[in-house]
């Protein structure tokens, strides 16, 4: 039970996949313009995370290395990832057309989502059980939704403020995720060890 | 080594094929209805997504105005399309107002004076940001920013001077939003043999502009003078009223009038 807490805690806050490991930047950028579309990003990636994550712990154990095959773990992972978006997509375009189109373009996008992919393999270099991968999972993509809700209130912020032409959207955006970033490291000594 | 490539062969197939199976049946599941009129739509607009009518795709414009049924404007069809589609969805067919684009820059590179160089991405936004490139700092910098978003093609650059295909040119104003000082603009077109415009955006005093540029706008006036002019001057730069009614020839006076020869003129 230890273990699970401490996992939960340090991925999501200490070792967070987009503040610390720079995965995922792509939607973190992308998507955190505004909240509401945000939220509906952060479910999602929470949602292939958490699914992917056990998927993939099965796989892995009960049928590659069972079969010698360890090898293929990154296409594999691939594969599982991909179709897993493509089940998200088909609900969210049943069950919310308005977010489908505010996602747009970003919802296929998680398939190639560096942190789901690094989500997967990390939690197989760590010889994690069971039941530690789906905490992993599930944490790694609350602290992608965490930051990103807290990144796309600042951005709402952002646009009552007047900014400097030159900063204006890219440059603004990296400096505030560089912000950000610097203030995730205050979590570095949550943990004593 | 025969085994994995089996095994692995087999172990990929079979993971393929469960995932498809599922994926296949939850689609059949979770089919959503579409309108099969958006479809019918849809094959009569242009399909070149150039986002003149605010949306930004042809495939969002046809739903919405399946949905809402009010009168729309699709610029790139003219009437043809326009009246069409109105005609499929049962409603009143709008006077479509054609636009074209014109671009208040006309000097070449060896008449736009430069007195430092650039050295950097090739795109006039980051030219714009920084003091490099050119002197004129209401000038096109000819990088082309607007040549790559033109979804029709219509506009190249010929010796450092952006030139605008009028046959070719939808009036869907892409460029206009992505030119960083605003050059582009787009003037009403019923079908003139020529388009005549002012090829300067600079809005300073004679000797500023005498000294980043030929053929800048000096504010003159020779063309605001001429009888019955659609011209009018304002912050020292000439301007073409197009909402007033006048003809051509008055313009190819102007034209021929001008001293620094910065009225210029599109074939259409």
């Amino acid at each position: 039970m230890k273990e699970l807490v401490l996992i939960f805690i340090s991925t999501v806050l200490i070792n967070n996949f987009v503040l610390t490991y720079f995965l995922g930047i792509c939607p973190f950028l992308g998507v955190s313009g505004r909240l509401s579309s945000a939220i509906g990003m952060g479910f999602s990636v929470i949602f292939v995370m958490t699914f992917a994550s056990s998927i993939v712990w099965l796989i892995y154990h009960l049928i590659l290395v069972k079969l010698n095959l360890v090898f293929l773990e990154y296409i594999v992972f691939i594969l599982v990832i991909a179709s897993l978006v493509q089940i998200v997509e088909m609900f969210v375009r049943k069950y919310s057309p308005s977010l489908y189109q505010a996602l747009g373009i970003y919802l296929p996008l998680i398939t190639t989502n560096c942190a789901i992919l690094g989500c997967a393999l990390f939690m197989v270099a760590r010889n994690y059980n069971f039941l530690e991968a789906v905490v992993y999972g599930f944490s790694a993509g609350l602290g992608f939704t965490v930051v990103l809700l807290v990144m796309a209130g600042i951005r709402e912020d952002l646009n009552y403020c007047e900014v400097p032409k030159v900063f204006r959207g890219a440059p603004i955006t990296l400096i505030t995720a560089g912000l950000l970033a610097l203030c995730f490291m205050g979590f570095s000594g949550l943990i004593r060890a | 080594m025969n085994e994995i490539i089996i095994k692995g062969l087999a172990v990929m197939g079979g993971l393929g094929l469960a995932f498809s199976v599922t994926l296949a049946y939850l689609s059949h599941r979770l089919k959503v209805e579409s309108n099969p009129l958006v479809e019918k739509v849809l094959d009569i607009l242009p399909g070149i997504n150039c986002g003149a009518c605010g949306f930004s795709s042809c495939r969002n414009f046809a739903e919405a105005i399946v949905a809402e049924r009010k009168p729309f404007t699709c610029i790139p069809g003219g009437e043809d399309v326009n009246r069409k589609v109105s005609q499929l969805l049962g409603i009143q067919s709008q006077e479509v107002k054609r636009v074209k684009a014109v671009v208040h820059c006309g000097a070449t590179k060896d008449e736009k004076k430069v007195s430092s160089f650039y050295v950097g991405p090739t795109s006039c936004a980051f030219v714009d940001i920084t003091l490099g490139g050119l002197d004129c700092k209401y000038g096109c910098i000819g990088l082309g920013d607007c040549v790559s978003v033109c979804p029709a093609g219509a506009i190249s650059i010929k010796r450092g001077k952006v030139v605008i295909d009028i046959k070719k040119c939808i009036g869907c104003g892409r460029c206009a939003k992505v030119c960083p000082r605003n050059l582009f603009e787009l003037v009403p077109w019923q079908g003139e043999s020529k388009i005549y415009f002012v090829a300067c955006n600079n809005e300073e005093k004679v000797g500023y502009v005498k000294t980043v540029c030929e053929r800048g706008c000096i504010g003159c006036g020779i063309c605001v003078r001429i009888k019955d002019s659609p011209f009018y001057l304002q912050n020292n730069l000439s301007h073409i009223n197009y909402q007033q009614i006048f003809n051509q020839e008055i313009l190819e006076e102007a034209k021929n009038k001008c001293p620094t020869k910065c009225i210029q003129e599109l074939d259409a």
